[in-house]
């Protein structure tokens, strides 16, 4: 049973601390394309999403202490990171109809020409 | 609709009498279950960014001219307006669980109105987009329409997300609404907050979720980068 012996004025002290880390970071998400990092633009947006995600998780959905919500979410990424990134990642290395599928070859259409869609066999 | 709570008696084998733990009370348990369905949103929204980045790796310059077609002023606005409705429904949990129920009220009411806003500025995008020709099944996202086809694949995916994101958002609200009713049938209160915490859990994964969605969709084609990710 959760308590409600809190500190009111500790914990939104709290709050506005990590407000103000989080509108800090959303800035850095502005001017990072700008001024740092440029040529790994995505992999700078996504680190300071994870960073911004994990203040979050932390401190506004109260996971910081809570060991066995921590380990399911730990497990769940295990698990999606197993099957979708490793499992679905070798299959998609393997496709085998590459050269009939819209994604991997994609159609190009001419004027006055629809094109249609091959069947794959 | 009221009703007199009546303790339910479990009998040992030596005929000794004892009350049975109602769920009711189970705040742990409450809140573990509802984690449990925040992981199927993950794993949902997880599956969609794991199709987002298979179609940017086969397609990477047609994702950055996409993403830098898109409006990162109105983007930024509403990436602000989420994060300032965190805090108020996170504020408005701390004064109910402090006893100030008023106040709690007055922040779930802030959230509502946030959350509107943020609706509002993302109708004023799509009505822009659908207006150049780009939207679900229209103009330009058409298979004979000249737009490459690794755009196509943007916008498809953006309108997909940004619109299953946005659907999350107009559940908040309606689950907003059900929080204040049931605080005002004095059914939520300072001792049994379960349903404020979960709702303002809720409320969080979908803030958290725009935090991903709004770089990866947003900020990927800024600053005129070619295709350096």
């Amino acid at each position: 049973m959760d308590t409600n012996t809190i500190d009111y004025k500790k914990e939104r002290l709290k709050y506005y601390k990590v407000l103000i880390g989080l509108l800090l970071l959303t800035a850095v998400t502005f001017v990072q394309p700008h001024m740092f990092m440029t040529e790994s633009n995505f992999l700078a947006q996504m680190f300071i999403a994870v960073v911004k995600a994990w203040l979050i998780i932390m401190f506004y959905m109260h996971l910081r202490g809570d060991k066995l919500i921590t380990w399911m979410g730990a497990f769940s990424l295990f698990i999606v990171f197993t099957f979708f990134a490793i499992v679905i990642g070798v299959d998609i290395q393997n496709f085998q109809f590459k050269d009939e599928s819209h994604i991997t070859t994609p159609i190009t259409p001419t004027e006055g020409h629809i094109p249609t869609v091959k069947t794959a066999h | 609709m009221s009703h007199e709570y009546i303790p339910e008696i479990a009998t040992d084998r030596d005929g000794n009498e004892h009350e049975v733990q109602g769920w009711q009370d189970d705040f742990y348990g409450g809140k573990l279950g509802f984690w449990l369905f925040m992981f199927t949103e993950v794993l949902m929204f997880g599956a969609m960014f794991m199709v987002l980045a298979y179609y940017n790796a086969l397609h990477p310059q047609d994702f950055l001219d996409a993403s830098a077609t898109l409006n990162r002023l109105l983007g930024g606005i509403n990436t602000v307006i989420l994060l300032v409705s965190a805090l108020t429904m996170g504020l408005g949990l701390l004064k109910m669980r402090v006893g100030d129920v008023k106040g709690a009220k007055l922040m779930i009411w802030a959230t509502i109105l946030l959350a509107i806003a943020f609706l509002v500025i993302k109708g004023f995008e799509w009505t822009a987009e659908y207006n150049h020709g780009i939207f679900l099944m229209h103009d330009q996202l058409l298979a004979e329409s000249s737009l490459p086809f690794g755009q196509k694949l943007f916008f498809g995916m953006y309108f997909t997300m940004t619109g299953l994101h946005g659907f999350h958002i107009i559940i908040g609200i309606g689950l907003m609404l059900w929080l204040l009713k049931r605080i005002n049938a004095e059914k939520v209160t300072p001792e049994h907050h379960i349903l404020y915490w979960n709702i303002a859990l809720y409320w969080d994964i979908v803030h958290l979720i725009w935090v991903f969605v709004f770089p990866y969709y947003y900020m990927l084609g800024a600053g005129g980068v070619t295709g350096g990710h």
